[in-house]
């Protein structure tokens, strides 16, 4: 466990992640909470109208990004992905405008980068690799790295890190 | 990508995928990332359509 507080800095943070471990960014207003995808695997994204399969390398992330803190927000973090990683969820894109995305309380990222945001509506951007969070925590570039994680201009918040078990 | 963990609001229209097609089954299907295979068999043997 870590904290990190003071101005902003451009420079590179790293921290060691194993495929079995999950670890959390926390701070007074939101969660964040990545996993190491470990190994090959297929992720389809399924719409209305057509299917996609995104190929996912082991260094890639899934990063679940959560409007809240707390305990249950961290449970339903690790849930989400849990659901995509190791349950072969498909992700389901509903239609522009569904009512269900005001709903929100979490957005999923998955790939190499991801890039946190507090000026987009939840599920709703245009850059496929930027994840909506809670303000004090836009601007924070996370990207996968061997045997870790890259944050670039982190500059606030909290490590957690521990075994990804469920159950 | 971005998404909503089992419902999303992502613009899939925004998303680029290659269309490829498997040399073991002749599944066709779209695609992203680097290390494609086939969704249906797990066949390496793709090709891009």
């Amino acid at each position: 466990m870590e904290n990190l507080t003071g101005e902003c800095d451009t420079d590179m943070h790293q921290e060691p992640l194993g495929a079995g471990d999950i670890l959390y960014l926390c701070t007074n207003e939101g969660t964040v909470a990545m996993v190491k995808v470990g190994a090959r695997q297929q992720c389809p994204i399924v719409s209305e109208n057509e299917e996609i399969i995104l190929f996912l390398d082991p260094e890639d992330l899934i990063v679940a990004s959560g409007f809240g803190t707390g305990t249950v927000m961290m449970n339903a973090l690790k849930c989400i992905i849990y659901m995509i990683r190791d349950a072969g969820s498909p992700l389901i894109v509903l239609p522009k405008h569904h009512l269900a995305s005001q709903k929100l309380k979490y957005v999923v990222s998955a790939g190499a980068m991801t890039r946190l945001s507090c000026d987009i509506t939840p599920g709703t951007h245009p850059n496929q690799n930027v994840l909506c969070a809670k303000g004090d925590l836009a601007g924070i570039e996370i990207s996968g790295c061997d045997g870790g994680v890259n944050f670039k201009n982190l500059h606030v918040g909290e490590f957690i890190r521990m075994p990804f078990t469920v159950g | 990508m971005c998404s909503v963990g089992d419902m999303t609001d992502i613009e899939v229209d925004r998303l680029i995928p290659e269309e490829y097609r498997c040399n073991e089954c002749g599944n066709t299907f779209k695609g992203i990332g680097k290390y494609v295979m086939c969704p249906s068999c797990q066949s390496e043997d793709v090709i891009l359509d």
